[in-house]
């Protein structure tokens, strides 16, 4: 079965538009707000909006926190990555741009039309290599208040629900502790705001999850990847009112998106 | 004592009170004038009563406790249930159609967001013993209509049926790992997830298609959406829903409604108890839904003989925050804080009596208690927002502030050179 079958949501049955209310009309035409992630994404989707023949900011590093697409026809918001969802599904902004991996952690009620072409990345289990070193860094304050597994290098092969209840560091303790939940393990969270990596060599935690794009991080701190959670993207998300309320401008912008990504 | 109030709830005072007041008087109004009377539900009942529904996302979100015999009880956290079970255990046998309308405080261990703490205000109207499209109808008209009443003017209702998922799912036979998938793909509104159901779910032409065609039976034209899903029905249930639609649109006729509609046969994330339509009404400026309703044929034979029911609740704190974005900022910035004129009777019982008739005649006045002279009384008129003052001389000299923020000498009270704060001055507040 092809990609093409599946027709786009709202499709041709809206071919014959229908103009607003004459009250509504003046605005109606108000702009939409698009909220980008800042870092990792913020080139890419930018340069994706751009590959689409939408109208984006001339001047993003701009200290002005709404910036207007070169045209006025839509305004950017440029947000922590974490902030995005938060921002469209209540409607602070009408659309947004982020990895699918923040939209699952961060749970929010938003539609997510359209995986988009650009951000590929995992989200994975992460433990100390057999034999590195930082597999045998000893933290006394933190060791013996669980049954460890006897060795990581069995942890590869080995089902996680053998473990009893590891310590995990990790920027998503959501998505982890959901994962492990359903493998029946309690794990203990550790929740981070970056550089998790230390976690397992501090001896903070016995495993990480995080985002892996090449793994050259992983592997420079000594850690191999164990399960895969998520395979990451990135993703349009539109808030659910202005699906409905600005539909034509939003439509407008699936399609142009879609044209890109099939 | 910190005076700190626990989170989720807020005081609510001034101008911001009077205006939360004053929309649920009017929604109320609304609901009476369309027949609905009064219903006032307890605050908390049993938790398995306010449990009969299926809404696990609500159920989860309930405020619980015990009561001093162990039986648990919960906060109500929506007025549909409690009513429902009053007309099922208690009412069953009063002449149907029966028709209740309702409004305030419901509770709800959630996230605050904007226009919702965990204490929150709904105003709504049940319709019990009437299952024809013609009582949907009236709920939406119903609805449309509290939604201009509270002063929106381009709200849209989105209006699905959860028969018809339901009876797709049913034609469909698929296991519970693959209607999740299903579900998530909808309630996402995602190409990708869909096309992966497509690809794991082997589906016979008929029923493919039927899925296929899901994503286009969402939009402003009714008639061709309606069109659409008919030729692709798989089983009674389909069909019926389907006729269900369209005889609520038609009955919509009459209430010129139908150009804030919205047909969304994929939203299904709002499954709870509803058995037939089901509907959310949006506004600009607000991500979340002002209002939400629904046929729930289910719920009332819960607690007595069925009866089948359709209802709209209508979330008072959204309605006004939705308001204050459609308007601008001014429209919340207090310009039309009136507050009652404030007399000074001189220790005057003829004086105390003249103030009795004028509140009679729905003057709002105030009754200087301290004993002040004319300048303490000034003082205090300037700094809360006091426009007249009457001071007794033998009869009530009026006193009114100018534009430069000075007192200015009438001369004797007349009638009418106060404004009231009647019904009527109230509505004027709101327009």
């Amino acid at each position: 079965m092809t990609q093409a079958t599946v027709a786009p949501f709202r499709g041709q049955a809206e071919s014959d538009e229908r103009p607003l209310p004459s009250a509504a009309d003046r605005r109606s035409k108000q702009s939409l707000l698009f909220a980008l992630p800042k870092g990792r994404l913020a080139q890419d989707s930018l340069s994706f909006l751009e590959r689409a023949e939408l109208s984006i900011p001339t001047d993003t590093e701009s200290r002005k926190l709404i910036l207007p697409a070169a045209d006025g026809s839509i305004g950017f918001v440029m947000a922590k990555p974490r902030d995005v969802p938060t921002y469209v599904e209540h409607g602070a902004a009408d659309l947004g741009i982020c990895g699918l991996d923040v939209v699952r952690e961060t749970d929010r009620a938003v539609y997510e039309p359209l995986l988009l072409p650009f951000g590929h990345c995992r989200l994975s289990v992460a433990g100390p290599a057999p034999g590195s070193a930082t597999a045998h860094v000893e933290n006394p304050d933190a060791a013996g208040l669980a049954v460890k597994p006897a060795s990581s290098a069995q942890l590869d092969g080995t089902p996680l629900r053998y473990m009893s209840q590891p310590r995990i560091a990790t920027e998503y303790p959501r998505l982890t502790r959901q994962f492990f939940a359903e493998r029946g393990v309690n794990a203990e969270i550790i929740a981070l705001g970056g550089s998790v990596e230390l976690g397992p060599i501090l001896g903070l935690a016995d495993l990480i999850v995080d985002v892996v794009q090449t793994g050259t991080t992983l592997r420079m701190n000594g850690l191999v990847e164990i399960r895969t959670i998520l395979e990451s993207q990135a993703v349009l998300i539109v808030n659910r009112a202005s699906y409905q309320l600005k539909a034509a401008e939003i439509n407008r912008i699936i399609e142009r998106m879609r044209l890109l990504t099939t | 004592m910190n005076g700190h109030v626990p989170f989720g709830v807020a005081d609510y005072f001034w101008e911001e009170a009077n205006m939360r007041q004053g929309l649920l008087d009017q929604l109320m109004e609304t609901f009476r004038g369309w027949g609905y009377g009064d219903v006032i539900p307890p605050m908390f009942e049993f938790d398995s009563t306010l449990s009969a529904q299926y809404d696990d996302r609500l159920r989860s979100g309930m405020y619980r406790f015990l009561d001093r015999d162990g039986s648990t009880l919960s906060l109500r956290p929506e007025f549909t249930t409690p009513v429902a079970r009053l007309v099922g255990a208690r009412l069953h046998d009063w002449p149907m159609p029966q028709r209740f309308c309702y409004g305030g405080s419901v509770f709800r261990y959630l996230e605050p967001q904007a226009g919702r703490q965990r204490e929150f205000w709904q105003a709504g109207g049940e319709l019990f013993g009437a299952p024809d499209p013609a009582a949907d109808a009236e709920i939406l008209a119903l609805t449309a209509t509290a939604l201009k009443v509270a002063g929106l003017t381009q709200f849209r209702q989105i209006v699905g049926h959860i028969r018809y998922y339901r009876s797709l799912l049913e034609a469909l036979k698929i296991d519970p790992q693959q209607t999740q998938q299903l579900q998530w793909a909808l309630e996402r509104k995602s190409e990708p997830l869909l096309e992966e159901f497509l690809r794991d779910t082997p589906l016979r032409t008929g029923q493919r298609q039927a899925v296929e065609t899901l994503p286009q039976l969402v939009g402003e034209n009714v008639d061709s959406i309606l069109s659409l899903a008919e030729r692709h029905i798989q089983n009674r249930g389909m069909h019926e829903s389907l006729q269900n639609l369209r005889g609520i649109v038609d009955a919509l006729i009459g209430y010129d409604i139908l150009d804030s509609f919205v047909i969304d046969l994929t939203e299904i994330r709002n499954l709870g108890y509803y058995t037939g339509v089901s509907f959310e009404a949006v506004a600009p400026g607000l991500g979340t839904a002002v209002a939400s309703g629904g046929r729930y044929d289910d719920l009332v034979g819960r607690f007595g003989p069925a009866q089948p029911a359709v209802g709209v609740a209508l979330g008072v704190d959204r309605l006004l925050v939705a308001r204050q974005r459609q308007d601008g900022q001014d429209a919340g910035a207090g310009q039309h804080r009136l507050q009652p004129a404030l007399a000074l009777p001189q220790g005057s019982p003829e004086a105390l009596a003249q103030v009795q008739r004028l509140r009679r005649a729905g003057m709002h006045i105030q009754v200087d208690v301290n004993g002040w002279g004319l300048d303490a009384a000034f003082l205090y008129a300037a700094e809360t927002g006091v426009r007249d003052v009457l001071v007794w001389e033998d009869g009530f000299q009026h006193h009114r502030r100018d534009e430069r923020g000075d007192f200015v000498l009438l001369g004797p009270l007349e009638v009418g050179g106060l404004a009231g704060r009647t019904e009527m001055s109230r509505e004027e507040l709101f327009k």
